[in-house]
């Protein structure tokens, strides 16, 4: 595979998946604000959607042995602490490191900074990475995958997470429908108890 | 049926477009979908300018390599911005700097406060990915649906420390 063929093909992906996250709209910060607090569910919506249909499309490349399977070592020390600091800066970002290309796109300018900021932790991280070597951070390793545990073949397993998956779809929107989630300026602005509020107030007399 | 000059898709529709695009990446380019891998290629080259020691890191040397799985990533995210805008551009959901519920979140709707809290956000956020060896997409869309078990964990505590993060320092949008 050369290089440049991996670049074209993913430009090609990328525009996909942008015009995706785009037409989702689950790159609003308020889609992303919301999801983590409680109160709009967009995010698990597209995010499941997608698991869901990537478990079946695994299942069925992998199953046939088109493909190899490539995922990622459990570094449990490592999930743990880096998702939780990964998750405290999706919040405060109001995207995740796919999604800020996503409101680049679409012209949030503070998306900018997100981006420079997330380079930046990179850099620190890059220049942290051999201290980290030989700690708990790096412990474990192995590739482990739950239907080698439950000693079933990737494909039921994955079919099965998928069957799981739209289920639970099928009561998140029974729970809260999607088109009551998307806002009137499709941002995912649901409206605040605090604006309406203060809509509510009564002017002071003058 | 979904057009590209609607301003929304059904996040049904959305998600099955994205995970198809496991489709490619598994048969073109024997690899996962992934975004923050790209930060560590893009962050290495630009912090070689000013020091070039820093290639001489073997996790920066991995990732600046000419190789077709880091430089597609890279590509994949340059597109992903592409994408957005051709698709913001189509339906004219334009956008204003800052999105709205950030004056709510943040108490204040000063931009320099909004830029510095994102700066330090997109810090922590790529600094805690490249932790955990993924993100959003590495972990979650493509860890999950291999079944990893290390990114089911990766993904829970992406969702608490996201929910903490979100009800304790933000206020409620």
């Amino acid at each position: 595979m050369s290089v440049l063929f991996a670049v074209v093909v993913g430009l090609l992906m990328g525009v996909v998946f942008g015009v995706a996250l785009e037409k989702s709209r689950v790159f609003e910060p308020a889609v992303i604000v919301g999801q983590m607090q409680l109160k709009n569910f967009l995010m698990l919506k597209v995010f499941l959607t997608a698991v869901a249909t990537g478990a079946i499309v695994l299942a069925a490349l992998n199953g046939f042995g088109f493909v190899k399977l490539q995922p990622k070592a459990a570094l449990y020390a490592a999930d743990i602490v880096g998702g939780l600091v990964l998750g405290v800066g999706i919040a405060l970002a109001g995207a995740c490191p796919g999604t800020v290309l996503t409101q680049i796109g679409a012209g949030y300018r503070d998306a900018l900074f997100t981006l420079l900021g997330g380079l930046s932790g990179a850099v620190a991280y890059s220049y942290a990475e051999p201290a980290f070597k030989g700690t708990m951070l790096t412990a474990g390793g192995g590739k482990i995958i739950l239907s080698d545990l439950m000693a079933v073949p990737y494909w039921l397993a994955a079919l099965a997470l998928a069957g799981l998956l739209i289920a639970a779809l099928v009561a998140l929107e029974w729970w809260r429908p999607w088109r009551q989630e998307i806002g009137r300026d499709v941002d995912g602005d649901i409206g605040s108890s605090a604006g309406t509020t203060a809509r509510g107030r009564l002017a002071p007399a003058e | 049926m979904p057009r590209l000059t609607d301003r929304v898709w059904s996040p049904y529709v959305a998600g099955i477009v994205i995970g198809l695009l496991q489709i490619p990446a598994f048969l073109l380019i024997e690899t996962a979908l992934g975004a923050s891998s790209s930060y560590v290629t893009i962050g290495g080259l630009l912090a070689s300018l000013v020091d070039q020691d820093v290639l001489k890191i073997g996790y920066v040397a991995r990732h600046v390599a000419a190789t077709g799985k880091n430089w597609w990533q890279v590509a994949l995210v340059v597109g992903v911005a592409l994408g957005a805008f051709v698709s913001m551009r189509w339906s004219g959901a334009r956008r204003q700097a800052i999105a709205p519920i950030w004056a709510r979140a943040l108490g204040t709707s000063s931009p320099t406060v909004r830029y510095a809290v994102a700066f330090a956000a997109g810090f922590v956020m790529l600094f805690g990915a490249r932790i955990a060896d993924g993100c959003t997409s590495g972990h979650g869309l493509s860890g999950v649906a291999q079944l990893a078990v290390g990114s089911f964990v990766a993904v829970t505590a992406m969702f608490v420390g996201g929910i903490v993060a979100g009800r304790l320092v933000l206020r409620r949008i």
